[in-house]
């Protein structure tokens, strides 16, 4: 507010009187030369503890004292041949012109090529399909042109590629080169030597990309879309099969009798490379251990599974592969283990363990020492077997468990069969099962009846017969297996 | 500028609808008048003109002749209506036909607008990126000869084109007046084996216009054949004028342009291609003729436009159906011309040229065009390769791009090493042109 008091020039409140008395601490406050008296305020009017600009420097430089002008003046550089004298606008100081070459004649580089004499290039360089004229044209050209081989080769008389250019160039600038190396030279940091020009290969790629960069958009479009359609169409099929593997694999597993030949489904043409050739099913009727089909890559010749029966006879292709494809070259024991995980792995993971404690206690090792296709493919089917049995074993509890309760109470109501989806195909031997049930429970009367819990123990047999049951007490027998003798 | 050093070079452009002429260093030719000359033929002694620049046609070895040729360039000269006055063009099919016309245009250029003499400036020239050598080494002559120039240089204009987009490597797209040029440039230098011409050009899309108008019974008359007086506050009466003396040449190339004049201020480049049905209900632009007629253009803007893309439509065009089968040139569209001319060159230039594809020349600067052009050559071009057009803003800079690319390069500090001076050419002669001038 003084402030703008004082520049408006009033006089500040009781300032008269005492002007003369603070004239000398107001010299003391003068401001200092270079900056605006409000800025310098701003510090607070007083100078600055530590000088932070110089207000020397802010002022504008003395003016220099040396003198300048500009003159049009002549000028030659060293970059041309002959004398020619072009004018240009220079900046002369004090009189004297600045010296030295033209500024920009330092940007005159070329590239240093090779060049050859007549003894060396009858000694070295002839060439069946190069003409002496046609290479000295070559390397005039490539001193002119700075080797931009394209430009070259599209002046070039008669017409060359620019591969056969290149090629020409470089192997006769080495070979040039080499000769022209003492023997303590070392040649192998020269660049012609560390990246050698291959026309092969040169040839090769310039086609490849040729092609790549021929195809119009409407082509890729085409293309993509092909292989759209035919990825759809190969997961569609896929899918069918699958579902038709795992149908068949239960029908089979249950059936005593010889599984009827099925119908070939046709063999997938997957948009590649997999195809499959099975080997049909079949059984034997009196040891009854279903086989079921491995697959194999087409390749392979069907080799016969062995198997305690007789030999299959490779029939025309009969269906169902195991769930996962068979890649195309793999290791037999990771397959394995794949297989088994597909196998296994719908049925839950409890399950599975059970499978992996029963082999445990058979003192069967998990995964066979030595996996060859015999061998794996036994493994396999041990697993499965165990799979069901496991399976079938709790099917058979749970329907000892609805008898017992409907024993007991006629109308009682039996809750659905828990989670085993398969169980659905299984209608008729869920009957047979219960009749037979019957059957067995009169005779069986009172076996277990004390409480105590039946062991598990029930495995040593793998025969299909496992429809015996004991009668089960009351429903905290969950695990009432034993199953006592057989259909037999 | 860093790289640069004024030596007070000119830059002559010599197209074939105007030349251009203007001092390097400059961003825009000082002097553009179009490329053609009256000529009158005089019978006997010689005429000397006032305010115009005559020239004779006698050299000293046609002293025999009877009759000269008065030669009237320059668009002042050319506006005026003189009797019996042809109009001579300078350039056909793209090269020099007649040199005496191009002397001509050269001293209205150099005395008469840039006011300089030649002796003390060396010259750039901009030529046709397919020039002959007879052609350079006769160019190379006359200047050195008649001109007495210090030094000179033969530039292409495809090279120009891409030097004034600071690109070294590019596909130049130059659609000018009198045809259209596709040439690629790698490196600096211009890929002879991969040029592609067409004949369509500005003036074929002015004719096709012409012809169009006087389909519809719209009469062009040229500004000279008519007088317009005020009878009274904002109106005019048209009193046309009896000319007999005028030759159809002259008369023509009036009307021409007009119409020329209507083509760049209207005609617009569709976004697809052209066909009748979709475009008959668009509305139509009116355009005030010089004499006073409204005249209004609907469809017949992007149809004209359109042949540059698909030349098949002139021969729809009332008049000009025989276009097609007189020329000896073939023509495709241009986003065909783009690729042919990619096809040709190396296949490892291929992915670069495509990205950088640059649009000049007067016609190129019609609405719509790079996008126009983008979008048919994304169809063309295949997946692998990225299409860029690249066009300068600037509807000036289009037009003139041979001329400030010309500019540029003549006032680079290290361009200076590379004029053909005149000592060389009297050490080597004009043959050494092929040497500095690749």
């Amino acid at each position: 507010m003084a402030d703008a008091k004082d520049i408006l020039g009033l006089p500040k409140l009781g300032e008269r009187g005492s002007t003369e008395k603070r004239k000398t601490p107001k010299d003391a406050v003068k401001k200092p030369d270079g900056i605006h008296r409000e800025v310098y305020a701003l510090t607070g009017g007083l100078p600055p503890i530590m000088s932070t600009l110089d207000p020397v420097s802010i002022k504008k430089r003395a003016a220099p004292t040396k003198k300048i002008s500009w003159q049009w003046l002549p000028f030659s550089t060293s970059a041309r041949t002959d004398n020619l004298q072009l004018y240009h606008w220079v900046r002369i100081v004090d009189g004297s012109q600045p010296s030295g070459d033209y500024a920009f004649a330092k940007y005159n580089k070329g590239v240093d090529g090779v060049r050859y004499t007549d003894e060396e290039y009858n000694q070295l360089l002839v060439d069946p399909n190069w003409s002496r004229e046609e290479t000295d044209r070559l390397f005039d050209m490539c001193e002119q042109f700075d080797l931009r081989f394209i430009v070259i080769a599209d002046r070039f008389t008669p017409p060359r590629t620019v591969e056969e250019l290149k090629h020409r160039y470089y192997s006769a600038a080495k070979t040039i080169i080499q000769a022209r190396a003492g023997p303590n030279d070392d040649l192998s940091d020269h660049a012609l030597f560390k990246d050698s020009y291959n026309v092969n290969h040169e040839v090769d790629r310039k086609k490849a990309l040729n092609i790549i960069l021929s195809q119009s958009r409407q082509q890729d479009r085409e293309d993509a879309e092909v292989i759209a359609e035919a990825r759809r169409i190969t997961e569609a099929r896929l899918k069918a099969k699958g579902l038709e593997d795992t149908q068949v694999l239960i029908r089979d597993s249950l059936h005593v009798d010889t599984t009827p030949a099925r119908v070939p489904s046709p063999s997938p043409a997957a948009a590649g490379d997999i195809s499959f050739l099975s080997v049909p099913v079949t059984v034997a009727s009196t040891t009854s251990v279903p086989v079921t089909p491995v697959p194999k890559p087409v390749s392979a010749s069907p080799t016969p599974v062995p198997v305690p029966s007789p030999v299959p006879a490779p029939a025309p292709a009969a269906p169902t592969p195991v769930g996962p494809r068979p890649p195309r070259v793999y290791l037999r024991g990771a397959w394995l283990a794949q297989q088994i995980h597909s196998v296994v792995s719908p049925a839950g993971v409890r399950i599975a363990k059970r499978v992996d404690q029963m082999l445990e206690e058979y003192n069967v090792r998990s995964k066979p020492k030595v996996p060859t296709a015999a061998v794996c493919a036994e493994h396999l089917e041990l697993r499965r077997e165990l799979l069901n049995l496991l399976q079938l074993q709790k099917q058979v509890q749970h329907k000892e468990n609805e008898l017992a309760v409907l024993r007991e109470n006629p109308y009682a109501e039996i809750p659905p069969t828990p989670n085993t989806p398969k169980r659905s195909h299984r209608g008729l031997e869920n009957e047979r099962v219960s009749t037979r049930a019957t059957a067995a429970g009169a005779e069986f009367e009172g076996f277990p009846s004390s409480g105590e819990r039946v062991g598990k123990r029930e495995h040593k047999r793998k025969a299909p017969a496992r429809f015996q049951e004991t009668p089960t007490s009351p429903p905290y027998h969950k695990r009432a297996r034993k199953l006592k003798g057989s259909e037999s | 500028m860093y790289g640069g050093d004024e030596v007070s070079a000119i830059v002559l452009d010599l197209g074939s609808h105007s030349c251009k002429a203007g001092y390097a260093g400059e961003d825009q030719p000082k002097s553009v008048f179009p490329s053609v000359v009256g000529s009158v033929e005089t019978p006997g002694a010689v005429v000397d003109g006032g305010g115009d620049t005559d020239m004779e046609a006698k050299k000293s070895g046609e002293a025999e002749k009877a009759k000269s040729r008065k030669l009237y360039a320059g668009v002042q000269a050319l506006g005026y209506r003189r009797d019996y006055m042809e109009v001579v063009p300078a350039m056909k099919d793209g090269l020099v036909a007649d040199w005496d016309v191009v002397e001509s245009l050269w001293d209205h250029a150099l005395r008469d607008r840039l006011m300089i003499d030649p002796k003390e400036h060396p010259m750039l020239l901009a030529e046709p990126s397919f020039n002959t050598q007879q052609h350079r080494e006769k160019m190379v002559e006359l200047m050195f000869e008649k001109y007495d120039v210090p030094a000179l240089f033969l530039a292409k204009n495809a090279v120009l084109t891409s030097f004034a987009s600071g690109r070294a490597t590019s596909l130049v797209v130059d659609c000018g007046g009198g045809s259209t040029t596709v040439a690629a440039v790698h490196d600096g230098y211009v890929l002879q084996k991969a040029i592609v011409r067409s004949a369509i050009g500005g003036e074929v899309l002015t004719d096709c216009l012409q012809r169009t108008l006087e389909a519809k019974g719209i009469k062009i008359k040229p500004r000279f054949s008519f007088k317009r007086k005020e009878i009274r506050q904002g109106e005019y009466e048209l009193i046309p004028l009896d000319l007999p003396n005028t030759t159809d040449s002259y008369y023509a190339y009036a009307q021409r342009a007009i119409v020329a004049d209507i083509k760049e201020s209207i005609c617009r480049v569709p976004d697809s291609a052209f066909d009748e049905t979709s475009y008959a209900n668009i509305p139509t632009t009116p355009y005030e003729l010089p004499d006073g007629q409204i005249i209004e253009i609907g469809a017949d803007r992007f149809k004209i436009s359109d042949i540059l893309f698909n030349p098949t439509l002139i021969q729809t065009i009332p008049g000009m159906e025989k276009f097609g089968t007189e020329a000896g040139i073939p023509f495709n569209g241009l986003p065909q011309m783009v690729i042919e001319s990619i096809n040709k060159c190396d296949v490892d230039i291929r992915r670069e040229l495509f990205n950088s594809v640059m649009l000049a020349g007067g016609t190129a600067s019609m609405h719509q065009m790079k996008e126009r052009l983008e979008k048919d050559l994304m169809e063309e071009a295949p997946q692998a390769a990225r299409v860029k057009v690249l066009a300068s803003g600037n509807v000036l800079e289009r037009r003139f791009s041979v001329w400030i690319g010309g500019s540029i390069l003549a006032s680079l500090g290290s361009f200076q090493q590379m004029w053909f001076s005149k000592a060389e050419y009297e050490e080597h002669g004009p043959t050494y042109v092929q040497r500095k001038c690749p």
